[in-house]
């Protein structure tokens, strides 16, 4: 798949750490409009390539790809000014400051943004969470799957091209795993592009329009769920097979 | 009236202007002590409490500022607030070049390579004495002709007043909060698009410039510097006052050196006054990790806050007003 056109274009990417060979010859492209279930057993991978598509880690062979740029090498926070949003696998807020202020912060990175009209968008999109009866509180102090859901309105205060949400349904609630559920399906129709990662196979099939299976740090498929679901390689990965 | 907790500092500021006149010399010399190391404490808080960079490097700053001061006053004539500005370039610089150096270090690595750069500093000091004077001390030019203490002390007050106007400026705009980030995750600031090797530089750099103006203050003031400026014990009762105070609020990291010295004083006619300092140190840290001060500000900034509080839900913590 060529890199243009593509909001995001991994090409054969690769990354090692000592022996081990994380990423391996992976190729990755996100169309405008995606919304992907990149899935895989522990350890095959995913989390490595995503913080290779948003500039956290350095591939060691392959190429990283933003609108068909080349972006090797760029820090992470450039990503995020390109356009490239994430959320990590164990939330990772701005523990001691209050909910509205970690909703701030990527807002006011942007280039002439305002703190009256960044403010103002925070609100809305902790209306939008559920979140805006605790914008005073420290995120710390927030759930579980509260913390998510922040982590997301985090993400999107970058009015990102695409967001890249590792596990967002972990060890969360089931009823605000619905609700975020819910809110990735809106903001989807609405236009945004996800790549979300998850063990939770349920989950990723309720949202998923297309499935990327890793394995031992490769690709082993990758399109429609239904068709992916009942690959044999794909059942022999999750299988230890 | 919300913001009363603002007039009554401003009156109270006055009222020192005023009191200062019936301070006799001794008292005058504490309290400009005092502000010295309010300077210190409230770019220390910069660096350690916003940025959560703990740097021990702070006080090789107020030498590097105060010698540099110095010796261009000496050896070339320049009026003495051209000298001082100098010094808080130089160290701006320096302070830039180690937070760039220092980029990917944190924590006990980075503690640890400020005290090695501080010891640095100290040892070139005393060891050049062909230009430093060493340990015998440099005679200084002083700020002021007059034997009174009064001028030294309306300096003081002007460069901290001035110190906390600039540092309250940045810690209140966007850089603030994206200081408060990167001290709180590096990782997901940089995510969220904060330029976080940019601002740990920028930190290093503002901080190491105050330290160098109070240095270079104290230099023109005390007459006589030597290398025990940039001391180890001097940067560790910095750190305390900070600590006590409370280091992620410049009010509270200035209250701590204020309190700090001034109780010192008070115990001066006992042996024990540094095992109880040590105590005070012991129960700030068992009890009120966030400075013994925190919690007394934010009372005072709600002064006149005629808005009801709003219950907490059960179980969660409600963060407390910043300044």
């Amino acid at each position: 798949m060529s890199p243009e056109g593509m909001i995001v274009h991994g090409e054969t990417l690769q990354k090692r750490f000592g022996g081990i060979t994380a990423v391996d010859a992976v190729d990755f492209s996100v169309a405008e409009g995606d919304l992907i279930g990149l899935i895989g057993p522990n350890g095959s991978g995913k989390t490595t390539l995503i913080n290779l598509l948003t500039g956290h880690l350095l591939p060691d062979t392959g190429g990283v790809f933003l609108r068909g740029r080349r972006v090797n090498g760029l820090a992470a926070h450039g990503f995020a000014a390109l356009g490239v949003a994430r959320t990590f696998q164990l939330s990772q807020l701005f523990g001691r400051m209050t909910v509205l202020e970690n909703m701030l912060v990527p807002g006011l990175t942007r280039p002439r943004s305002t703190r009256t009209g960044v403010a103002r968008r925070a609100r809305t999109y902790l209306e939008f969470l559920n979140l805006a009866h605790l914008q005073d509180l420290s995120a710390r102090s927030l759930s579980g799957g509260q913390q998510k859901l922040l982590e997301l309105g985090r993400a999107l205060m970058l009015e990102p091209a695409i967001l890249f949400l590792d596990e967002p349904f972990a060890g969360i609630h089931p009823h605000l795993r619905d609700d975020l559920i819910q809110r990735i399906q809106d903001l989807h129709r609405s236009g945004r592009t996800f790549v979300v990662v998850d063990h939770d196979m349920e989950s990723i099939l309720k949202i998923a329009r297309r499935l990327v299976v890793l394995a031992r740090g490769q690709k082993i498929a990758d399109g429609l769920p239904a068709a992916v679901r009942s690959d044999q390689t794909v059942l022999a990965a999750y299988s230890g097979l | 009236m919300r913001r009363l907790h603002v007039y009554v500092l401003l009156v109270a500021a006055v009222a020192a202007l005023v009191y200062a006149r019936g301070l006799n010399s001794y008292w005058l010399h504490v309290a400009i002590i005092a502000m010295f190391y309010a300077i210190l404490t409230a770019s220390w808080s910069l660096l350690a409490g916003y940025t959560g960079l703990f740097s021990l490097g702070h006080m090789a700053f107020a030498s590097i500022g105060g010698y540099a001061s110095a010796l261009l006053v000496l050896g070339t004539g320049i009026p003495i607030p051209l000298g001082m500005a100098a010094g808080v370039a130089l160290c701006f610089a320096v302070g830039g070049v180690i937070g760039w150096v220092c980029l990917r270090m944190s924590g006990p690595y980075l503690a640890i390579f400020t005290l090695a750069f501080s010891e640095i500093v100290r040892i070139t000091f005393s060891t050049e004495d062909q230009v430093t004077a060493g340990m015998a001390g440099l005679h200084t030019t002083p700020l002021f002709e007059s034997v009174s203490r009064l001028p030294y002390f309306y300096t003081a007050f002007g460069l901290l007043a001035a110190s906390l106007a600039v540092l309250g400026i940045m810690v209140h705009s966007r850089w603030g909060l994206f200081f408060r980030a990167i001290r709180e995750d590096e990782q997901a600031a940089a995510a969220c698009g904060v330029r976080v090797a940019h601002f740990r530089i920028l930190a290093f750099a503002v901080a190491s410039g105050f330290a160098g103006l109070a240095g270079g203050f104290y230099a023109h003031y005390i007459g006589v510097l030597t290398p025990s400026l940039g001391s180890l014990d001097l940067m560790a009762i910095v750190v305390v006052m900070t600590v006590i105070g409370g280091m992620e609020a410049l009010p509270t990291a200035v209250g701590g050196a204020l309190a700090v010295e001034a109780l010192l004083e008070y115990l001066r006619f006992t042996q024990w006054r540094w095992v109880l300092f040590g105590l005070l140190l012991l129960v700030t840290m068992r009890f009120a990790r966030n400075g013994l001060l925190t919690p007394v500000w934010q009372q005072f900034i709600r002064l006149g806050d005629m808005r009801p509080t709003p219950p907490a839900p059960r179980g969660v913590e409600r963060e407390g007003s910043r300044v």
